[in-house]
């Protein structure tokens, strides 16, 4: 009785309050911003980047708890929505924004003499928590350049590793930009009655002239942005650039646009099997492709890319698994394995700053909630990701891509393994990291928030956390860690016999090629010297003149 | 022939000369003379023009002798803005064609002809 | 049959219109009476006032909802001359006000009559020239007769050679007579075009012309001939020769000036001869050849913004890729289809976007080359530190070059693609794209070593009230990104096209 009591005071709260708290959770970042433009409000920069997040848990509790609600800008052509997907994201991405900011501050960084980074942090976090509420595609594609361009100041660093990172980052980013930007178009085009909301516009899409070129142009932007393989070269770089804090809510927050991208750009009201099918597989290559490359990484943080770039992978399979049978429960289930994805790798990414921070003789303390962590990542049984693959399992579907997908798991058993035998090994720590309780206590504030997150969303899937609890259920998570645990041994005793591609691998190949094009614009040059010698430009003045007057006479 | 026709033809034939100078010389005072002739042969073409007027009935059209005079003044003072920078090139350089292009050879992006 | 009957009427508030060209022409003249220290006193005094008669222009347009008109002397074409303000008109008069009252107040440190003196060189021909410049953009944008929109094109260049070579430096000057020759033959041929015009129909009225033009070789011949020198003087590659060196070597306020504004005044009146002269004939394919042009300038001015080893020159050849975009519009906006209105939309609005953008990043550069003594890219590792709102300004003017929202360049981009595929004109929407991933590698090229921490050694403290000059402009680029639809009904205002689309 309570608990609908609850509800409905919840319910009429989100009426109220919510389309105000949207605004405010988009706003505030950027009121913070301009706050620390003055001295006073620079100097408490670090706390304030801590609070800004807050607004954005709000409206999530409320419209995740509540009901869903919406907010249209009078000034701006600004519409803004939260659903249940959005919340759950937007909740786990504000949750990892405030730990990891809790964290940074730890750090010592974004105080006064950071503008960069403080900068950085609040555009990249206004676009984070920006594109779960975007509902027309003009705020969509602001939000998500915003996550995406601001992130390079938190890159980059003074070292020629990270200078690399920044600039191949960008350029995957403005080449996905660019691929997005053309697939929007594309989609309002086809959009009969002009409307630009993303619901009427995915409506469109099957009956649209221009459906099939605007699919393959969204995804493949969104595709980009989540780093699935071939496209993922960028992922190892920049997370093993970034300091720690920014790689948690880059890999955590930051890549969920391209989530909530394909989450909301899909039209899951069609069954399109072959375009579901293909995505899926794509995802499932990446999937295995991202364990295979992280074995043989040494550094923790590029570990963690990896199993990005693998867990995105499966995230992917499920979207398209949903897309080809036209599932329209695909949408919940993929942002529930997203939004556990969000908490445990933000949380993961700081437990390596953790370890190192607890020191030797309480290294234990730090470690042990990271490997429950990194397990649960692999779906280990009474863990959020236990809960996670339960909830995809539908989605997958039984086929062959369900069966490998859930095969899928025995490889990030192996990888956090790995990764976990690394992070006791080698802590690798920023240049300059401090150690200091509150660094110790965000981490534990971030590893609980992980632990338990998941079994509060888990209702809100349409799924029964007892489900979960059976020992079908159980038996079911389980198995397929064993294969990838019975395989981490040969791995941690002859697996400093494997190759080591540099981190990144394949993108190696595209700097050659764009290397070699700078010979092609030494061209172009030459050729523009020549035309504006003088003679050139008059015989060019000349020749417009009598082309222009023939294309008028032979025009009618 | 008549008068419009000779004048017509002269007109063309100032303004392919000034065409020809256009593209052919890059010394500057060659380029301001042609530019002068081109500017010359179009003012004719005015003249015929207001002339054509005339001979449809009205009497003189004067707009295209307003045009003249304005177009005049106009190359007139162009002509003399270019003199005055010519001459304080000359003044700075010693010399004086359009030909090479220091500036961007300065720059580094290197025609170098 | 409605131009005509407006341009031969005067409408209310059209006097406005004369004022805005008598204004910064009594400047002049009082300027010259009163010597060298009372000029910069009054074209500082003027730009106000300037600001305040265009926005009273433009608000007249909007309640009227039609263009404004005003017959010099009285008399009605085609004997006398019209000046006309349509919503193009009316935002190109703001913001020619806006940027010119930026870069004068910019540029107050660079020209200071020394104490003293009562009158230097260098200060009384900058303060004069701005003005000079002013007058004849204005006239530009209101004149309604092909002759006078002649005169005031020449009016503004002979202001703005003299602004390029104001240090008398021989590389400016040959900078300054290269632009002036290659100006005065694309005005010639202008001329020449205009006396076929007038051979024709007997009448250079705008208004008076759209009603009577008809396919014949005159026109096409006219059409081609004052195209290509309107071309020669917008620097459309290949006609390009003269920019780069012109606009990278002038004084910072006046590359933003000449940048901003002085090569869309050619531009605009490219526009009027195309959609408000010639709009009753089939002009798809010449107005492809314009497209094919720009396209080209896009990516040699992109691909040569890129290999620029000094600041000023790489924000110079992105101009010439930028004028590309502009003329991106012709093939779109032509005739009569349901997309033209957008594609117009977009055309005006990058234009305006790249004025402020363009203006702001000028500004920029130049306060970058007073401050570290240079500005060889190489040498602005660090600069982040030290001016860090200089490198803010140009990462927004970067934003809006790049077509990336929130910027007016963003939109600008999208109207465009939404007309593009409309219409299925595939080639522009991905000669747009691209552009865009180049502009990307040149404003990266910029930004990367600013946010790099080294240590600089400046010549001179930086400047801070004069970066947030710069700031305002960038500021304008990024609002126009912001536009309600209010805006873009705005700019359709005395577009023939408007009121026949059913």
């Amino acid at each position: 009785m309570t608990g609908a009591a609850v509800l409905a005071a919840l319910a009429h709260a989100a009426g109220s309050f919510g389309p105000g708290l949207l605004a405010a959770a988009v706003g505030t970042p950027v009121a913070i911003l301009a706050a620390c433009a003055i001295s006073r409000g620079r100097r408490r920069s670090p706390a304030l980047m801590v609070l800004a997040p807050l607004p954005a848990l709000a409206a999530a509790l409320l419209a995740g708890f509540g009901a869903p609600f919406s907010y249209k800008s009078r000034a701006f052509d600004v519409t803004l929505a939260l659903d249940a997907p959005g919340a759950m994201l937007l909740g786990a991405a504000a949750l990892l924004w405030i730990g990891a900011a809790f964290y940074a501050g730890a750090d010592g960084r974004g105080g006064d003499g950071d503008g960069r980074f403080r900068a950085s942090w609040l555009l990249t976090l206004m676009g984070s928590l920006g594109v779960f509420v975007a509902s027309d595609l003009l705020t969509f594609f602001l939000a998500f350049a915003l996550v995406s361009l601001p992130a390079y100041g938190l890159i980059i660093a003074d070292d020629n590793a990270s200078r690399r990172a920044g600039a191949v980052y960008m350029a995957f980013t403005v080449a996905g930009e660019t691929l997005l930007l053309m697939g929007f178009v594309l989609l309002a085009a086809g959009e009969p009655n002009g409307s630009l909301q993303i619901r009427d516009v995915v409506a469109a899409l099957p009956g649209s002239p221009w459906g099939g070129a605007a699919l393959a142009l969204v995804v493949a932007g969104f595709v980009m942005k989540i780093g699935l393989a071939p496209l993922h070269g960028w992922m190892p770089l920049a997370y093993t650039a970034a300091p720690l804090p920014a790689a948690a809510v880059l890999s955590g927050a930051a890549v969920k646009a391209g989530v909530i991208g394909l989450i909301r750009f899909l039209p899951f009201s069609h069954a399109l099997p072959a375009w579901g099918e293909g995505l899926a597989i794509l995802g499932l290559f990446s999937a295995f492709y991202g364990v295979a490359l992280g074995i043989t990484q040494t550094n923790p943080k590029t570990i963690l890319a990896y199993s990005s770039v693998s867990q995105m992978g499966v995230i992917a399979a499920v979207a398209g698994m949903g897309l080809a049978s036209g599932d329209l429960r695909a949408p919940l289930d993929t942002a529930f394995y997203a939004a556990h994805h969000v908490l445990v790798k933000g949380a993961l990414f700081l437990a390596i700053g953790a370890c190192a921070a607890a020191g030797a003789r309480r290294h234990w303390l730090a470690f042990l909630p990271a490997a429950a962590l990194a397990l649960s990542l692999a779906g280990l049984p009474f863990t959020g990701g236990a809960l996670a693959k339960l909830a995809v399992k539908g989605t997958l579907g039984s086929g062959a891509i369900g069966a490998l997908a859930s095969f899928s798991a025995a490889g990030t058993t192996l990888l956090m393994l790995h990764f976990l035998f690394r992070l006791a090994r080698n802590p690798s720590p920023d240049r300059g990291a401090r150690t200091s309780g509150q660094l110790l206590s965000a981490w534990f504030a971030m590893a609980l928030a992980s632990i338990l997150a998941p079994w509060l969303l888990f209702p809100l899937t349409g799924g029964h956390l007892s489900d979960a609890l059976t020992p079908a259920a159980l038996r079911e998570s389980l198995w397929p860690m064993l294969p990838g645990a019975a395989l981490a041994l040969p791995l941690w005793r002859w697996g400093g016999r494997l190759p080591h591609p540099p981190a990144g691998d394949i993108v190696v190949i595209g700097e050659k090629i764009i290397r070699a094009s700078y010979g092609a614009g030494a061209a172009l040059e030459r050729v523009e010297a020549g035309i504006r010698q003088w003679p050139a430009a008059a015989m060019a003045l000349l020749g417009i003149a009598i082309i222009l007057g023939a294309a008028m006479a032979t025009g009618f | 022939m008549n008068t419009a026709s000779l004048a017509g033809i002269t007109g063309a034939l100032l303004v392919g000369l000034g065409l020809f100078g256009l593209v052919t010389n890059p010394r500057p005072l060659r380029k301001l003379l042609a530019f002068n002739l081109l500017g010359s042969g179009v003012f004719l073409l005015f003249g015929v023009l207001a002339r054509r007027g005339a001979a449809a009935g009205i009497a003189a059209d004067p707009v295209p002798q307003a045009m003249v005079i304005t177009g005049i003044v106009v190359a007139f003072s162009a002509t003399a803005l270019a003199v005055a920078l010519l001459l304080r090139l000359f003044e700075e350089t010693g010399r004086s064609t359009l030909r090479a292009d220091p500036p961007s050879k300065a720059a580094g992006d290197g025609s170098g002809a | 049959m409605q131009a005509i009957t407006t341009a031969l009427t005067a409408t209310m508030g059209g006097l406005l219109l004369a004022l805005a060209i008598i204004l910064p022409v009594a400047g002049v003249l009082l300027s010259f009476v009163l010597g060298g220290r009372a000029a910069e006193r009054i074209a500082l005094y003027l730009m106000p006032a300037g600001l305040g008669v265009a926005a009273m222009i433009a608000l007249g347009v909007w309640r009227s909802g039609a263009p404004l008109v005003y017959l010099l002397g009285g008399w009605p074409p085609p004997l006398g001359i019209a000046l006309r303000a349509d919503g193009f008109s009316a935002v190109m008069l703001l913001t020619t006000a806006l940027v010119i009252l930026c870069a004068g107040l910019f540029a107050r440190a660079n020209f200071p009559t020394p104490a003293g003196v009562n009158e230097a060189r260098a200060p009384f021909a900058f303060w004069i020239l701005l003005q000079g410049l002013w007058a004849a953009l204005n006239m530009v944008f209101l004149g309604g007769d092909l002759f006078n929109l002649y005169v005031a094109l020449e009016l503004l260049t002979f202001a703005a050679v003299p602004l390029v070579c104001l240090d008398g430096r021989a590389e400016t000057l040959l900078a300054a007579l290269r632009y002036l020759v290659f100006a005065l033959f694309g005005s010639v041929l202008y001329l020449l075009g205009a006396a076929l015009l007038y051979g024709a129909y007997g009448t250079l009225d705008i208004g008076l012309l759209s009603s009577r033009i008809s396919a014949s070789p005159a026109v096409w011949a006219a059409a081609a001939l004052m195209t290509t020198g309107l071309l020669a003087k917008t620097a459309l590659f290949p006609l390009h020769l003269w920019l780069p060196p012109a606009h990278a070597n002038a004084p910072a306020a006046a590359s933003a000036i000449l940048s901003a504004l002085v090569v869309k005044a050619s531009f605009f009146i490219t526009v009027r001869l195309w959609f408000d002269v010639l709009p009753s004939l089939p002009v798809e394919t010449p107005a492809a050849i314009l497209a094919t042009l720009g396209s080209l300038a896009i990516l040699f001015g992109s691909v040569l913004a890129l290999r620029q080893e000094r600041l000023k020159l790489l924000i110079a050849y992105s101009t010439v890729a930028q004028i590309g975009y502009l003329f991106l519009m012709f093939p779109l906006a032509a005739g009569l289809h349901p997309w033209t209105a957008d594609a117009w939309s977009g055309g005006v609005l990058q234009t305006l976007s790249h004025a402020f953008a363009k203006a702001a990043m000028f500004l920029a550069a130049g306060l970058v080359a007073e401050t570290l003594g240079h500005d060889r890219i190489s040498g602005l590792r660090g600069l982040g530190k030290v001016m860090p709102m200089s490198v803010f300004v140009l990462g927004l003017g970067g934003l809006s070059l790049m077509g990336l929202p929130p910027s007016g360049g963003f939109t600008a981009k999208w109207l465009l693609l939404m007309a593009s595929v409309r219409s299925g004109q595939w080639p522009w929407a991905i000669v747009m794209l691209a552009g865009g991933l180049l502009a990307g590698g040149y404003v990266y090229r910029v930004l990367a070593p600013a946010f790099a921490s080294a240590d600089l050694s400046l010549k001179a403290p930086a400047p801070r009230n004069r970066e947030r000059i710069a700031l305002a402009l960038a500021l304008c680029a990024i609002l126009l990104g912001f536009a309600p639809s209010g805006f873009f009904a705005f700019l359709q205002i005395g577009r023939p096209a408007l009121t026949a689309i059913p």
